[in-house]
């Protein structure tokens, strides 16, 4: 069943006279529960694409449906409830609260989501059950980035969206926290969308779609994607 | 090409740049202002007496001084130069005005300057009016004027326009607070006219000029005369003590206020430059990896604070002459008070070093905050400045700390976390308040002060000014045909010190008196109470020594309590408890409902004022009072906005990543909204909880200082508080909403990006 359906998706960023197309009539759709990863370089439209699913910015013109529901034309207030309901954001730079602990960073949630999950459960989940009091500070990069996906988690949204979510980290440490995040998301069956430029992700991923230019160069499944130890780093 | 990266990066941050500069300028403005203005009263005062010959002492004779004395005066040593003269209030016939008749027979003392008509020349019978009291009264060179005095009239031409020294603040008595032109000038006649309308000359005053001290001259006269006579200086003179009085208020302003906006300026300086500075910490690496020489990086970041500095001094001094003139000017607020030929405005030669000595210490707090940035190699400083790394504070170790919800948690780091920013906040809601407090605190003061005056106190309808010949026996007939109460007042000597004698029959409680607690007292026959001012000096129950000038004899005064005087430095006493220890005195004037109209004039009567009449002459000194209520409710208000803006921006850009974080997760604007408001709420309550007292309390200080004029009575309304609490949130609220309204505005895409 599709879960996110996007539909002649165009957006255009205007700056003075200058404009510039991020996204050009884009159509795709994706099935619940899927591990997707968006590929291209730099300046391709793939981070554009990613902050429209997240409601993080509207379409120009087109639509996007998620989970039955039409996002393009949300008020600022109910793409705010659509955030805190249906999709978890993981980034590049983790942005925790530094002036928050661990786990207050993580149960942040429970002021905004109904059914969020056990803060401290999702901590000991990503291995930090330990570290609960600390600040964000104190943590390795890694470490931070697992309070990140326990945060995203815990709002128990239908949809993990990460942006570079290994882009910081060095190779060895991005491994672990690229399983950790993939063994999450299936555990709980949600649908996780990886934007990277990195190739190797992408060949664990159920479905990979490949942007250029603001456009969808390809979309392709995988019948086969291997696991993360099968891939080289 | 430097030069182009100031300008720019000022019109960055120019929320910031134009708070300091505000601040500062705000801050050089009143203190240049106020110090421009009492040293122009200072300098513009001393020169018109020094034109006019304004006398040092006054000796006082009820008999009247004879031409054999002035010259004995005249030849002592230390006299510089001593004139008979003679200053009596007179009636404008026909009128309720009056005005002080000035005669000075030698005219080298206490003389006059002519502004428009004939020269001072004795052979002319004219009359040379206050130019003033002409311009209210529409009297013009030409007219004739009629004066009554004991029933004799008195009548010239008018000659000349003047202005006079020892007029220079024209009021009837020590009840007028404030000159009113319209019912009260002066004028001088020669003495030979004098003595042709009253057929003798009769001169209870000697002016002299000297520089003897008081004690000196007091011994000296003494000598010379045979007898104790009652010498007043110059301070004790309302022209010099009045205008020695607006100079002392001058200095107060110059110093507390503008110390609390400069203060305030150049911790705001640290706070934003350190700011500016860790902004541009990347900048600064650049610069430095480009190859500029770290000399070279300094000086451009210090220039911003030379920058600042420089602007708001510009700024500064011009508020500052702008705020004098309207002090100081031939239509400024002084001008309503003193009666002066010209009003040049005068700079302390202080205030130079002062200003310089703040622009170095602005300039030296960039320098500092920069060379912090630029220790080490290119490289480190290449690194963007990373803020104190969080550690659990005291607060958190409290049992309940887990069980606040988050965004208390974050607000409360987030305060420890920016001690200075959170202080200055604090700061800034503390000056709001207190100047509220003051500014509405005083107003409350003086109206409470005008009802003990106008209600309390004075509660009678007209008063009867005697004439110094009249007879004691046929003074109380008049009283008794009035209903009226009756004082009496002589100069005594009292430890040292003149005060007022004030002998007071007021069975009818047309006068009445006040104690400390402002409530009504009645005088007992047991003793002599003495006003607040004097309270130090003596307990209840003690024995003190008074003696009356012009008298070798001294008197044992048991202290029976004591009283609030509102004007007068006075000891006061009923005419029985007088009697019973046999003081001689003179009555002076009748207190009584009877309107002035059904009152005869008769040889006893030197003239009546209706109360309402005098009470209209503090309506000047009110207004004067109400603009500086103003001007610190403005500048409460301006200081509030500016520095809560300023600091309210910085924690905005601080927090900023932390705000699209918490949009992204989901939370509504009106959420985050929240968050900031509630820290600024939490601030604004610490501020006002501690600038409510510090407020009172620089009231009291305020008040206690100017004591030695009035007895006033701290009073603050429920009102003010309410005012004051109310102003104060909603500049911290409203500041809170236009800070948080940018939330709405933040690009969640753009803030994600980059490195903490």
């Amino acid at each position: 069943m599709a879960i996110v359906e996007f539909k002649d998706v165009t957006r255009i960023y205007t700056s003075g006279d200058h404009e510039m197309k991020a996204l050009d009539k884009v159509s795709f759709t994706l099935d619940e529960g899927k591990f997707v990863v968006i590929l291209g370089p730099s300046g391709a439209g793939k981070s554009t694409l990613l902050n429209m699913l997240g409601g993080l910015d509207s379409p120009t013109s087109g639509t996007i449906t998620v989970n039955g529901k039409d996002i393009s034309t949300l008020t600022n207030n109910q793409l705010a409830d659509y955030r805190a309901s249906t999709v978890g954001f993981v980034f590049q730079f983790y942005n925790l609260i530094p002036t928050l602990t661990v786990y207050e960073n993580v149960a942040l949630v429970k002021e905004i989501s109904r059914d969020a999950i056990d803060p401290k459960r999702m901590l000991a989940e990503v291995g930090l059950a330990d570290h609960l009091q600390n600040f964000p500070s104190e943590l390795s990069g890694g470490e931070q980035q697992r309070v990140s996906i326990a945060r995203a988690l815990a709002k128990n949204p239908k949809i993990l969206l990460c942006d570079e979510p290994t882009g910081a980290l060095d190779s060895e440490t991005g491994v672990l926290v690229l399983k950790l995040l993939l063994s999450m998301a299936r555990n709980y069956g949600k649908t996780i969308v990886i934007v990277t430029h990195n190739q190797s992700i992408a060949k664990m991923a159920d479905v990979v779609i490949r942007v250029k230019n603001g456009k969808i160069r390809s979309c392709e499944e995988q019948s086969a994607p291997m696991s993360a130890d099968e891939v080289e780093w | 090409m430097l030069i182009r990266k100031l300008f720019r990066t000022a019109w960055k941050y120019k929320s910031q740049f134009l708070s300091m500069i505000i601040m500062i300028a705000i801050g050089i403005g009143i203190f240049l202002g106020f110090n421009i203005e009492w040293q122009s009263i200072e300098s513009d005062t001393s020169a018109f007496f020094e034109e006019t010959g304004y006398a040092d002492y006054r000796l006082y004779a009820e008999t009247g001084f004879s031409e054999e004395d002035i010259e004995k005066i005249l030849k002592m040593d230390g006299v510089d130069d001593a004139t008979r003269y003679l200053a009596v209030n007179v009636s404008i016939k026909d009128t309720k005005k009056s005005i002080a008749l000035n005669v000075s027979e030698n005219y080298t003392v206490s003389t006059m300057l002519v502004m428009e008509g004939a020269a001072y020349d004795d052979t002319l019978g004219g009359i040379w009016l206050s130019d003033k009291f002409a311009e209210a009264n529409a009297l013009s060179l030409g007219d004739t004027l009629i004066m009554t005095y004991k029933g004799i009239e008195i009548s010239g031409e008018i000659i000349g326009l003047v202005k006079s020294g020892e007029n220079m603040i024209c009021v009837a008595d020590a009840n007028q607070l404030m000159p009113d032109y319209e019912s009260f000038g002066f004028a001088y006649i020669s003495p030979e006219k004098l003595e042709d309308a009253l057929g003798g000359v009769f001169y209870p005053q000697i002016n002299l000029i000297s520089d003897m001290g008081k004690a000196e001259l007091e011994e000296a006269v003494k000598d010379i005369l045979g007898t104790t006579i009652l010498v007043t200086s110059k301070e004790e003179h309302v022209a010099y003590a009045g205008a020695q009085s607006e100079a002392e208020e001058g200095k107060t302003m110059g110093s507390i206020l503008p110390v609390l906006f400069l203060a305030i300026a150049i911790l705001t300086m640290v706070t934003t430059m350190h700011r500016i500075a860790a902004n541009e910490k990347v900048q600064i690496g650049t610069l430095k990896a480009l190859g500029f020489r770290d000399r070279k990086i300094l000086c451009h970041y210090t220039s911003y604070g030379l920058f600042i500095g420089l602007m708001g001094t510009i700024l500064g001094v011009i508020l500052g002459y702008g705020i004098a003139a309207i002090i100081i000017s031939p239509t400024g607020m002084m001008s309503t008070y003193f009666d002066l030929p010209q009003w040049p405005l005068v700079m302390p030669s202080f205030c130079v070093p002062v200003i310089i000595l703040t622009n170095v210490f602005l300039t030296l707090i960039s320098y500092l905050s920069v060379k912090k940035m630029l220790k080490g190699t290119a490289a480190d400083a290449l690194r963007p400045y990373a803020p104190k790394a969080m550690k659990k504070s005291v607060l958190e170790k409290l049992p309940f700390w887990e069980k606040l919800p988050f965004g208390t948690k974050w607000n409360v780091r987030d305060i420890l976390r920016h001690k200075s920013r959170s202080a200055m906040t604090l700061v800034g809601v503390v000056g709001c308040m207190l100047l509220l407090v003051g500014g509405l605190g005083m107003k409350d003061t003086m109206d409470r002060f005008m009802v003990m005056l106008d209600e309390e106190v004075n509660h009678y309808t007209t008063k009867i000014n005697l004439s110094e010949s009249a007879d004691n026996n046929e003074i109380k007939i008049l009283a008794e045909s009035v209903e009226g109460d009756w004082l009496a007042t002589s100069g005594i000597s009292y430890e040292g010190e003149t005060v007022t004698l004030e002998i007071y029959q007021a069975d009818n409680s047309k006068i009445r008196f006040m104690n400390k607690e402002n409530e009504l007292m009645k005088l007992s026959d047991d003793g002599a109470y003495l006003c607040l001012r004097l309270a130090d000096t003596a307990q209840i129950g003690d024995v003190i020594e008074i003696s009356p000038y012009g008298s070798e004899e001294t008197y044992e005064v048991m202290v029976a309590g004591y009283l609030r005087s509102l004007m007068t430095e006075s000891i006061v006493m009923t005419d029985d408890y007088a009697d019973s220890i046999g003081i001689k005195y003179h009555i002076s004037s009748i207190y009584t409902d009877e309107n002035s109209e059904n009152i005869e004039d008769s040889s006893l009567i030197a003239g009546k004022q209706d109360k309402a009449m005098i009470m209209e002459t503090y309506d000047t000194f009110m207004e004067i009072m109400n603009l500086m209520v103003m001007i610190f409710v403005l500048a409460a208000i301006v200081l509030g906005t500016v520095v809560l803006y300023n600091l309210g921006v910085m924690s905005y850009v601080e927090r900023h990543r932390e705000l699209a974080t918490l949009k992204v997760l989901g939370f509504r604007d009106k959420h985050i909204t929240r968050l900031l408001i509630s820290q600024n709420i939490w601030l604004t309550v610490t501020g006002v909880l501690i600038g409510l007292p510090a407020g009172v309390g620089v009231l009291y200080i305020l008040i206690t200082s100017l004591v030695s004029e009035y007895e006033l009575s701290l009073t603050i309304g429920v009102l003010t508080y309410l005012v004051s609490i109310l102003l104060t949130f909603g500049v911290s609220l409203i500041v809170g909403w236009m800070v948080a309204g940018k939330n709405k505005k933040i690009n969640m895409v753009e803030a994600l990006k980059g490195a903490e």
